[in-house]
């Protein structure tokens, strides 16, 4: 017998009454987030295990301006890497633009799809327009985020229908308590992040 | 007697001066900053009941979910495997990176790799492995075996991490601290990372209704090492499927805070099947290794609790026996009580039989667990089992059997009673130093000295 029909055979494929699987999603045990959903948002983002900073702007014009004045905040050039997405069209002629991600970019700008106030995260998605990979590998990762897309719960994150490749969500950096459980920043992606809300 | 392999491996472990203290740091960090999350989320107790029973669900109907997953993956665009044992599933993984021509493949932190033996089956086939979790990469540069599921190098000072990366690193670290050495490994890493073949990654959970597994790191080490590489392959024993991703998403609240006592891990992801037409990254492919691995085996044998297992590391963290002989004196891929559990189960009872007994029964495993295991009741079951198949030395055997002889005799167990505590207190009051056929014990501690009346004595006097 093949190792599936082996496996399968001992265990029995029963399947659960109707309703069963349903009755364990009702009423998720969490924290409720209650009050302005940005407020909470943003006390997650910045409690120092996240340890990000944002900035806020009335529209999508403003944000190289933002992106401008963040990369002067912390002396670096203003170079950056900026995936084909065109959530995030605006006049970026002030900026040297990176064709491709190179392994050790400074800086990335990214556009997340959602907020999520329960734990300050952010939610992307991959797809034609959006690499994964950027968001992974800069040093400072400066995410876009429209004030309106800020959700309450992490189940408010879940895409109905097909997937995408990969859907992720980011709480904070890259950081790591691997030795002797001290926290550091900066693991081997973003040691920074930086959120950008848009009204 | 002679001394069992764990009781060598607990000697050398108590006797070296360094790594209590090492494994004080994580452990003691991880203890109270999991205390912090606690207090914080005020219905952890409903939680638990929530994510116990989502994971006993899933456990009883195993094969419906797995069938589902299946499919689901499939149509997806990922190839499932099946593997009974370790060695059937590193077969496949290896079969997999010969077939895509691999040279290096890049290794995300999974315990199932290191339980089935993947790093020692990459070896022989001759295929290099870069280590991209930074504890990981720690324990491969010094040649040894994860000593905890979530801080696998919780054993190493920082004296001894430096000492490796000089050793080792290209460009090492100029000054002594610890971010200068994660510096290090961050720029020594990335390049094997970017560059590798196939990416290896275990699962967090595998989401049955649209084939998706979930991977959860700090580090973002995993997100770096299966994006880049042409081939995506997964590791996963069969008990890691939930139904949906609501029901992931309440486990994922318990993981977090339980592990390292953060509301979420940094990098939540969940990957479904490879790069798309139009995708601007991903792998070409992503193949799925379902492991058995004595799993269904556990279910039929008493063991079904163990399954909801979500590896949060909590158990061992809180164990006084742990902290006191660190991981690698349970001898097998999980330590402490988790460990002392399922070790025996995947590797045997009879090798194992010391494990279920360096437990002091305090509980505490259980009142940490996320999952509500009750990792004491299942560590006595094996006691049972381990008695029922002979497997106790003939002096335990004869020892116990020569007490319940006289325990069954009321007057002559007092009578004997009475005797030991003459005889004892004789060696001493307050502490005794040195007992003579009792050197196991006061070779390395005092031992009280009996009080100078039995209970029942003093009961029968009146004095209550």
């Amino acid at each position: 017998m093949s190792a599936r029909a082996d496996i399968l055979a001992k265990l029995g494929t029963l399947a659960p009454t109707a309703g069963a699987a349903e009755a364990l999603l009702v009423d998720p045990v969490r924290r409720a987030v209650a009050g302005d959903l940005t407020e909470t948002f943003l006390a997650a983002l910045t409690l120092p295990a996240s340890g990000a900073t944002h900035d806020r702007v009335a529209a999508m014009a403003d944000v190289p301006g933002a992106v401008a004045a963040y990369l002067d905040t912390h002396g670096l050039d203003r170079a950056i890497f900026l995936p084909p997405d065109p959530r995030l069209a605006a006049d970026w002629s002030g900026f040297k633009l990176s064709p491709v991600i190179m392994p050790n970019e400074p800086a990335v700008v990214a556009v997340a799809r959602l907020g999520i106030a329960e734990t300050g995260s952010l939610v992307f998605e991959t797809g034609p327009c959006a690499p994964m990979l950027p968001n992974f590998l800069g040093l400072h990762h400066v995410v876009v985020l429209p004030v309106a897309a800020v959700v309450a719960q992490l189940e408010d994150a879940a895409l109905a229908g097909p997937q995408p490749r990969a859907h992720y969500w980011v709480t904070g950096v890259s950081g790591t308590t691997d030795i002797e459980g001290q926290y550091i920043r900066g693991a081997h992606g973003p040691r920074f992040l930086h959120v950008i809300l848009i009204d | 007697m002679s001394a069992s392999a764990f009781t060598r491996r607990a000697d050398a472990a108590l006797a070296d001066p360094v790594l209590k203290i090492a494994v004080e740091r994580t452990a003691g960090t991880a203890e109270a900053k999991r205390g912090i999350a606690v207090q914080h989320f005020a219905q952890f107790e409903q939680a638990r009941v929530r994510g116990a029973a989502i994971k006993d669900h899933v456990i009883e109907h195993l094969g419906h979910y797995l069938e589902q997953f299946e499919a689901a993956a499939t149509a997806a665009g990922a190839q499932v495997h099946w593997a009974r044992t370790a060695d059937e599933a590193c077969r496949i993984v290896i079969e997999i990176c010969q077939a895509a021509g691999a040279k290096t493949v890049a290794r995300s932190k999974s315990m199932m790799g290191e339980e089935i033996g993947l790093p020692h089956a990459l070896a022989e086939a001759g295929i290099g492995r870069i280590e991209t979790d930074l504890a990981e990469h720690i324990i491969q540069l010094a040649g040894e075996r994860p000593s905890h599921i979530v801080w696998p190098a919780m054993h190493k000072t920082s004296e001894q991490v430096s000492a490796l990366f000089k050793q080792h690193h290209l460009e090492p670290h100029n000054e002594e601290t610890i971010p200068a050495m994660a510096e290090s490994a961050r720029r020594h890493l990335r390049d094997g990372m970017l560059g590798a073949d196939v990416g290896i990654s275990g699962a967090n959970f595998l989401i049955a209704d649209t084939g998706t597994i979930c991977t959860v790191t700090n580090e973002g080490n995993a997100e770096l090492s299966l994006v880049p590489p042409r081939v995506h392959i997964v590791t996963a024993g069969i008990e890691k499927l939930v139904p949906s991703m609501g029901h992931a998403v309440q486990l994922l609240r318990l993981l977090a805070r339980s592990a390292t006592g953060a509301t979420l891990t940094q990098y939540t992801t969940f990957y479904t099947g490879p790069k798309r037409q139009d995708d601007s990254d991903g792998p070409q492919a992503m193949h799925i290794v379902l492991i058995d691995n004595g799993r269904s085996t556990m279910r039929e044998e008493g063991l079904a609790e163990m399954l909801r297992c979500i590896r949060c590391g909590a158990c061992m963290n809180h164990c006084v026996v742990f902290r006191q002989i660190g991981g690698h004196a349970y001898g097998g891929t999980y330590p402490g009580p988790m460990g002392a559990v399922l070790t025996p189960a995947l590797d045997g009872l009879a090798k194992n039989r010391d494990l279920p007994n360096a437990c002091t029964l305090n509980g505490k495993c259980q009142e940490v667990c996320p999952v509500k295991i009750p990792l004491p009741t299942l560590l006595r079951g094996w006691r049972e089992r381990s008695w029922r198949e002979g497997l106790e030395p003939v002096s335990v055997r004869q020892g116990i059997a020569a007490w319940a002889w006289v325990a069954q005799r009321p007057r002559l167990y007092r009578t004997a009673v009475r005797a030991a505590i003459f005889g004892m207190r004789r060696f001493g009051r307050g502490w005794i130093k040195a007992l003579p056929m009792a050197s196991g014990w006061t070779a390395h501690r005092d031992m009280p000295a009996p009080a100078a009346e039995s209970f029942m004595r003093r009961y029968a006097k009146g004095e209550r």
